[in-house]
């Protein structure tokens, strides 16, 4: 395979634009989780939003007026990617170009505001213009009408893996001569209704901060945004291996599956972006990582940044990608004392391993 | 559409065989009994008995009976997963009889929805603030993947799975996609299909939209008023028929070509010119390398909205002319992701079986179109290479064209 990325573009709760978030993970400041509350209950829970401010200049398009939070941050995190692209590879013919979207939970407020008013008002007040904005693919509709692409549009949904599961396909779509690139974006929106169905299933810790690698885990926070990569033949980092993973029935067999996969594409040079988020699945990275890559120098942002889901493997992918060309990470909640921040970083690998919240790990590995 | 394995240059395209396949829909359990269903020209269709459907205007659906999903619960555990887990694990264990060889490398399969009406009970439940001591196994369930992963846990199969979300065109998407893996020789063998079950929270979307129909689903007719919803899962083992034919595979039928466009027109409405479906049916054609006239029938997209069927008609007309066209949803109702999963199943009973399935409920015809409409009883007829149509809201249009299984 000779695969690369030609460019990135991401909008999180720390903002929006590749080096100005990189740069505040390597200072080590994470985002500022904000109350979010819910008029179906009184329970108030935490997550780290996107500000308001971090999508000025989006395009003034008519698909644009009615659509959610998720479509924006896809819009923007995707059109960032293509005028990073422009730099690194040229100008992007979109007629040749796929879009590969990864999502979770979709579009869930205007789900639940459509839902509701069906419970309120009953089904013959339900709205039409919100259902249509309900579907998982509506924010690569979006994207694809804003950038004119008229070709191949995939959306998957999936955990937190799906991200990785959208870069393999990707891969496979780039087997045809009749693609240049494809754009992938991950994305998410975070919604109450969302943290309360976490809590629920006792994921989520309601205040900062979230702490990683804690036996027993603390909980993770919610989070929202999106990140993009545009994937070709030419670009500045390589995707070495792609590896689909497979899945886990049980919180307590996801080890198991994180160690398979990680296990087919272990380097002795390579650092580990990895899912970590206050869950099951810091035990199980942790545990995988001893047996497979004791060594490793491992990094997740999820304490700085949050757990989104569909957007959390791009965001993985992009610090794995920043890693390599900068030649340092952002220091480790794990690892810190013995790695330092921009100390010794001599890794020409790395390694992003995505295991989700519901059953699902994949992962893929870099190089420059 | 050629390959490339390398940056060499080196190109590949490898047959690809269907070499098992399982469905659940409307019509029935299995392939027999939906072959059956086919040949008495049934109508599936009937009023909506999983929630209140008292306050729209649409009241029927196409759906899978009850009692048959139930006596295939086998555990507590069983009980508990959703019933889309239930569909398409019922789907995948015929698959599995008939080719308890076939280890897929990779699951891709389509779905709208995944276990919706696990969400809507935990919705309303947080709003009636009663009713929450189930809400784990609700959230636990609910997740598109979840069914797919359960099915394979329920037959022995453990693939990575990618679930395509891409409205009512994912089944077709999904099968489509599986076929490229293997065509281009980066898979070996690939499970893939669709799913939906019926939920509220849709049944009302298209019902606020208009889009469905309190009366009998009529496509391509010059009364259509609307889509009847429906459900249903069908899987298809996909696999290199060189391999497939080496270790004694029976082969059903080849898939030969795909195709893909996205019309950028509207969210939900298709470009009046049909030219979205026309380019990724043009596309299946160059993808297998056939002409228009080597098409003997279209299983159409064919929801019976005045939008879908102009444009889809247009398309059909400009560039098939008078091959034969039905479809099915007349009998079983829109499926959404599960649609083109079962529609290409239906394809390969349609070769197998050398029959047209039959419009149902058609009347007379829509003057602006000039279709052969397989009007309301099936026809026998020489098939070699049937097209399927799928399109769905986001301007996503797919079409697969399905070949007889070699001699």
């Amino acid at each position: 395979m000779n695969l690369r990325i030609a460019g990135m573009g991401w909008v999180t709760p720390l903002g929006r634009g590749i080096d100005h978030v990189w740069e505040q993970l390597l200072r080590e400041e994470g985002a500022i989780p904000k109350p979010i509350s819910d008029s179906v209950s009184d329970k108030s829970y935490s997550a780290f939003r996107v500000e308001a401010d971090t999508l000025r200049g989006l395009p003034p398009h008519p698909r644009l007026r009615r659509a959610s939070a998720i479509s924006r941050f896809a819009v923007a995190a995707g059109l960032d990617a293509i005028t990073c692209a422009r730099s690194t590879i040229g100008e992007v013919d979109t007629g040749r170009m796929a879009l590969v979207f990864a999502v979770s939970n979709g579009g869930v407020i205007y789900t639940k505001r459509f839902y509701h008013e069906v419970i309120e008002s009953g089904a013959q007040s339900a709205s039409p213009l919100l259902f249509p904005e309900t579907v998982f693919n509506a924010p690569a509709s979006h994207l694809a009408a804003i950038l004119g692409a008229g070709g191949a549009s995939y959306t998957l949904v999936g955990d937190g893996a799906v991200g990785v599961l959208a870069v393999k396909m990707a891969a496979d779509l780039l087997q045809t001569e009749t693609l240049d690139a494809c754009l992938v974006v991950g994305a998410e929106e975070a919604d109450w209704v969302l943290c309360d169905a976490y809590h629920k299933w006792r994921l989520i810790k309601k205040k900062p901060p979230v702490l990683l690698y804690r036996d027993p885990p603390a909980g993770m926070i919610l989070s929202e945004g999106a990140g993009a990569l545009m994937i070709a033949r030419e670009g500045p980092v390589q995707i070495d291996e792609i590896d689909s993973g497979g899945n886990f029935s049980h919180r307590r067999d996801a080890e198991k599956t994180v160690q398979e996969t990680l296990h087919r594409l272990a380097s002795s040079n390579a650092c580990v972006v990895g899912s970590a988020n206050g869950t099951f699945i810091d035990l199980a990275e942790q545990r995988a990582l001893e047996k497979e890559m004791p060594d490793a120098v491992v990094y997740s942002a999820k304490a700085a940044l949050g757990e989104s889901v569909g957007a959390s493997a791009a965001w993985q992918v992009i610090i794995a990608a920043q890693a390599l060309r900068a030649k340092q990470l952002p220091p480790s909640a794990k690892r810190s004392a013995e790695h330092p921040t921009g100390g010794g970083f001599s890794c020409s690998k790395a390694i992003v391993l995505a295991c989700g919240l519901s059953q699902q790990v994949a992962a893929l590995r870099l190089s420059i | 559409m050629r390959t490339i394995n390398d940056l060499s240059g080196k190109t590949s395209i490898n047959r690809v065989a269907i070499v098992a396949a399982g469905i659940v829909s409307p019509l029935g359990f299995g392939l027999d009994e939906t072959l059956s269903g086919l040949k008495s020209n049934k109508d599936c269709v009937l009023p909506v008995s999983r929630f209140d459907t008292a306050a729209c205007r649409s009241k029927t659906a196409g759906q899978v009976l009850d009692d048959r999903l139930n006596q295939q619960l086998r555990s507590r555990k069983h009980r508990r997963l959703h019933r889309a887990s239930r569909i398409v694990t019922a789907a995948l264990e015929e698959l599995r009889v008939q080719d308890p060889d076939f280890e897929p490398e990779l699951t891709v399969v389509g779905t709208t929805s995944g276990g919706m009406s696990f969400g809507q009970d935990y919705y309303r439940a947080l709003h009636r603030h009663n009713g929450l001591r189930k809400s784990p196994e609700w959230i636990a369930n609910y997740p598109p993947q979840k069914p797919v992963i359960d099915a394979q846990e329920a037959v022995g199969v453990s693939a990575p799975c990618q679930i395509i979300a891409n409205a009512c065109a994912s089944g077709t998407n999904a099968i489509g996609h599986a076929f490229e893996c293997v065509r281009s020789g980066r898979h070996k063998r690939v499970l893939t299909g669709g799913y939906d079950a019926l939920s509220e929270l849709v049944f009302v979307g298209f019902d606020c939209l208009q889009a469905s129909t309190p009366e009998k689903c009529r496509p391509f007719d010059r009364e259509r008023s609307g889509m009847v919803l429906g459900e249903g899962a069908a899987m298809l083992g996909l696999e290199n028929l060189e391999r497939a034919r080496a270790r004694g595979a029976r082969i059903l039928g080849e898939v030969i070509g795909y195709g893909i466009s996205t019309d950028n027109h509207h969210l939900t409405q298709p470009d009046p010119s049909g030219s979205g479906p026309r380019r990724a049916m043009e596309q299946a054609l160059q993808s297998a390398r056939r002409a228009p006239e080597e098409i003997d029938y279209i299983n159409a997209h064919g929801t019976a909205t005045s939008f879908n069927d102009a444009a889809e008609g247009k398309a059909i007309q400009e560039l098939f002319g008078r091959v034969p066209v039905s479809s099915t949803k007349s009998m079983i109702g829109h499926s959404l992701g599960a649609a083109g999963a079962i529609e290409a199943i239906l394809c390969l009973l349609a070769l197998q079986a050398q029959l047209l399935p039959a419009n149902i409920n058609f009347r007379s015809a829509d003057q602006d179109l000039d279709l052969n409409i397989v009007a309301n009883t099936y026809r026998e007829a020489k098939l070699s290479v049937t097209l399927s149509n799928s399109f769905g809201f986001g301007g996503t249009n797919a079409s697969i064209l399905l070949q007889r299984a070699p001699a």
